[in-house]
């Protein structure tokens, strides 16, 4: 793909992948064929500052493992008071992270 | 994958070890001195509202004893999670000896399914319902 495409999805989309796999990201989109371009510009990515909002507020539920995606984790939190109030606030600095690497994820479909 | 299955495993063990750890204390204090309640539970402590889960320690607690009307009263997800307690540390034992990831693949199809539109509404309605209840109990 060319050059200054990617930079551009890199620049656009930098807050939704951890630093240290953006340069991996730019390699790899630099390699991969022109088709997919639609398919990687348009995908849907989740906000790490939303998901830390929604974990403060419905944490406790477990609501922002569901809406990254976690359905098990978020069931898990759900029926066990947010892991006894321990696992909650745990979350709430985890939930960023794990944001990211659930978009990570998402991106490695398209990539590879 | 095989890392997600590494971290999928390790917060299993430690949530099903958490698990038997508050069951055990809860069944220690449940016998000494029944009346009470160590409340743990953030959202009520600071809403006074019970959460959705409120009640299952108790429900397990009524399981346990064979009170099974009185655990369906408590918190009818009792079941479920005594369920989930009793079966995912010896899959993930026999998962281990075995060195095969049935449970992750269990896991991961499980998600799908909960993720279907037809699944979820119902779920989250019956989870909802389940609240209500337990506000109108005040656990």
């Amino acid at each position: 793909m060319e050059a200054n495409k990617v930079d551009m999805f890199i620049m656009s989309n930098a807050k939704f992948f951890e630093s240290h796999q953006l340069h991996i990201i730019r390699d790899r989109l630099v390699t991969i064929d022109d088709s997919k371009w639609v398919m990687v510009s348009t995908a849907q990515f989740k906000d790490p500052s939303t998901s830390l909002i929604i974990s403060i507020i419905g944490g406790h539920f477990g609501v922002d493992r569901f809406v990254i995606g976690d359905t098990g984790l978020g069931i898990a939190k759900l029926l066990t008071c947010g892991g006894l109030g321990i696992w909650t606030v745990i979350d709430w600095f985890m939930i960023q992270g794990a944001t990211r690497e659930k978009n990570m994820q998402m991106l490695q479909q398209f990539l590879y | 994958m095989h890392l997600f299955q590494i971290k999928l495993y390790r917060i299993l063990s430690i949530a099903c070890l958490a698990g038997y750890i508050w069951l055990y204390f809860n069944l220690s204090n449940f016998y000494s001195k029944s009346t009470s309640q160590i409340g743990v539970c953030l959202f009520k402590r600071v809403t006074s509202i019970p959460c959705p889960a409120c009640g299952i320690t108790r429900s397990i607690l009524s399981i346990l004893q064979g009170n099974l009307l009185q655990a369906f009263y408590w918190n009818p997800f009792g079941y479920l999670l005594l369920v989930i307690l009793f079966i995912t540390p010896i899959w993930l034992v026999i998962d281990a000896i075995n060195k095969k990831d049935s449970l992750l693949t269990f896991y991961v199809a499980v998600e799908k399914k909960l993720q279907q539109k037809l699944v979820a509404i119902p779920a989250i309605a019956l989870v909802l319902i389940n609240w209500f209840w337990n506000i109108h109990k005040d656990l």
